[in-house]
């Protein structure tokens, strides 16, 4: 077999995984095509980031929800009430921001458990139950900025997180106008990917497990080394990495490696397979249910954060749509309304995608009207995408 | 030599009773498995076979009656209890997570880890799918990789991985219920002879089916179940059209074996 046969081989048989990483370039690619170079400019994809941070970190929640079979509607409010608690705990009650964020990630993972007590304890549907979190958080964020409307958040540490840059370290006089300490953070993720990447193929070989070529191996460790590079380069351009941007890695790393690694991952995805079965197993599915809707609690938490810091107030709507938007995100991203499959890692691409679609389409002064159009049919596209790669695979 | 009988009597349930609502699902059905004997349960729809495996195998809690496991009495308050006791039990429905691999149905609840937190503990992947791998090989069950996903997987090979997880952890006792029920022909016979292997190994069976030549294939021995009662215990033997009017003799109430022990 030749190597380009065994490369389009490879793409046919993963490309549920590669697919959505293919819509994000493609779509990448037009926009930039289409506003002459605009699009990929470095202030545009530091601003995109900073965009997609909210909507990101709700859809890696909202994933591990809909693996479960479950939804959840209420985020949108929830996030947006929890950063007016935010916004009033530092501007009324004087709170320290190293207090004021652990304490609403907290009120967070509780309101999380109060949607799991209905849903896991007293057996109400999801949809229901969430949906009167989304009347009930919304009327708590209006009772929450009634009396002073739109509250403005005077604290600069705090509104770092939606707006701020990591400091340069390496300030020196080489390349000037580019993040040095991002650049350097870039290379030492390629670095720390490539040698990775080497020691789990040298043990597969070592085991027998039948894998890629080395050939494909390599191509696959140039072409995300590239892609890394290429990001860090293009944010360095402008003022480095953003805080909002440390934030999403941080939070897709450590899922990613609850979902890939851990016995709780796997319970999570054996509980969306089959629940029957999974309780049968020994496995607590009530228990799951919690620790899902927590962490979904604790993420609208911190998705509220994020907007209020990047707004630098809290306003008396915020937060609303996001749950739809999360939502798609994660369907974009892979997502299977059925239950039991999907990955953190596709949903921050599902929620790359659909901001990169406003971006773009704002950036060539595409009507609002249109905008709404054009994302339902990728929405529409990436479901019909995955139902029909999903029977043709069985 | 009481001594020696107790030994090889595996489990043992006495005067089992079970009802749901005013239905009597069981009326008092004592079972005896041997130890390495494959025992075939049959049945009428509603004869009361899976009440009474559900009850061994820790899915329902018995009205009345006594379990003993190994000559030493038991009770089971959910599967859980049972299967720390060696008694698994192989679902009609397979009971398999079909987004998940082999091997990640193999180890399904029982999560080999490297680094021990609980549910934060670190999977060892490595070690899972090993012994995947010399599980399937040992019950010659034919899958190429334990990487597959399960929904890739044909329905006897579905079959194969459900029996095989059953097997996994030392069972003493496996419980099939219909293992063959919606297979193919092949499927069936590689099912039964998994059974055989099984027995070759050592394993002490239970098999619920409708399908008389399947029984009749592998069982040493079989119960039948008639309106909630037991109303023959033989061993399986004679030609196969003997075997078969016996047992549908039975099914159908034209003998019964036990009716004053009923009366009493």
């Amino acid at each position: 077999m030749s190597f380009i046969e065994e490369v389009i081989k490879s793409l046919r048989e993963n490309i549920r995984e590669y697919g959505m990483f293919i819509a994000l370039f493609i779509i990448m690619l037009v926009f930039t095509i289409a506003t002459d170079g605009l699009f990929i400019s470095s202030r545009n994809i530091v601003n995109l980031v900073n965009q997609t941070g909210y909507i990101a970190v709700l859809a890696v929640g909202m994933t591990l929800v809909i693996v479960i079979r479950h939804i959840d509607l209420s985020v949108g409010f929830l996030a947006g009430f929890l950063g007016a608690v935010a916004a009033i705990a530092m501007v009324s009650w004087n709170l320290p921001v190293a207090v004021v964020i652990p304490m609403v990630l907290v009120l967070g993972i509780l309101a999380g458990r109060l949607t799991s007590f209905l849903v896991a304890d007293l057996g109400i549907p999801a949809f229901v139950a969430t949906l009167a979190g989304w009347l009930g958080y919304r009327g708590a964020l209006q009772l929450a900025t009634r009396a002073t409307g739109t509250i403005i958040i005077p604290n600069d540490a705090f509104n770092a997180i939606g707006n701020g840059f990591i400091p340069d370290f390496f300030d020196i006089d080489v390349l000037p106008g580019i993040h040095k300490f991002t650049l350097v953070l870039g290379l030492l993720s390629i670095i720390l990917f490539i040698f990775n990447q080497i020691r789990n193929y040298a043990r597969m070989r070592r085991q027998n497990i039948e894998m890629t070529s080395t050939g494909l191996f390599i191509l696959k460790l140039v072409l995300v080394s590239t892609l890394i590079g290429g990001i860090s380069w293009i944010l360095a351009g402008y003022q480095g990495l953003s805080w909002t941007a440390v934030v999403i890695l941080i939070v897709v790393f450590l899922y990613h490696f609850v979902t890939t690694k851990t016995v709780l991952g796997r319970h999570i995805y054996a509980v969306g397979g089959n629940p029957e079965a999974a309780e049968l197993s020994g496995i607590n599915v009530k228990r799951i249910t919690h620790v899902v809707f927590g962490s979904m609690g604790m993420l609208s938490a911190l998705s509220g954060i994020l907007f209020a810091a990047r707004l630098q107030s809290a306003t008396t709507t915020a937060g609303n749509l996001f749950e739809l938007d999360s939502i798609a995100a994660a369907f974009v991203g892979g997502v299977s309304a059925a239950g039991g499959v999907g990955t953190v890692v596709g949903s921050l691409i599902g929620a790359l995608v659909m901001t990169s679609l406003t971006s773009g389409m704002n950036l060539m002064g595409v009507d609002i009207s249109y905008q709404y159009i054009a994302r339902a049919i990728v929405l529409a596209a990436a479901v019909i995408f995955d139902v029909t790669t999903r029977r043709a695979a069985k | 030599m009481g001594d020696a009988v107790d030994i090889h009597t595996v489990v043992e349930m006495i005067n089992i009773k079970k009802s749901f609502g005013a239905v009597q699902a069981l009326r008092g059905v004592d079972l005896t498995l041997h130890h390495n004997e494959v025992l075939g349960l049959v049945g009428d729809n509603a004869a009361g076979k899976s009440t009474l495996m559900k009850v061994l195998s820790g899915a329902y809690i018995p009205d009345a009656g006594k379990i003993l496991i190994n000559g030493m009495k038991a009770s089971f308050t959910n599967p859980m209890d049972a299967r720390r006791l060696g008694i698994e039990m192989v679902y009609q429905d397979y009971a398999l997570a079909n987004n998940l691999d082999v091997s990640a149905n193999v180890f399904m609840g029982r999560e080999v880890v490297t680094i021990k937190a609980g549910l934060l503990g670190v999977m060892n992947y490595p070690y899972m799918e090993q012994e995947t791998r010399s599980l399937l090989n040992r019950l010659k069950i034919d899958i190429s990789s334990v990487r597959q996903k399960v929904e890739r997987l044909s329905g006897g090979q579905r079959q194969a991985v459900a029996i095989a997880r059953a097997t996994a952890f030392d069972a003493s006792v496996i419980i099939m219920d219909e293992p063959t029920a919606a297979l193919s022909v092949a499927a069936i016979d590689k099912v039964l002879e998994l059974i055989r292997e099984l027995k070759a190994q050592g394993a002490s069976i239970i098999v619920i089916s409708h399908r008389l030549e399947d029984i009749y294939q592998v069982s040493d021995r079989m119960i039948v179940l008639r309106q909630g009662r037991k109303v023959s215990d033989t061993p399986v033997e004679g030609d196969i059209h003997e075997f078969r009017e016996r047992v549908v003799a039975y099914m159908i109430g034209a003998r019964d074996d036990f009716t004053e022990k009923a009366i009493s």
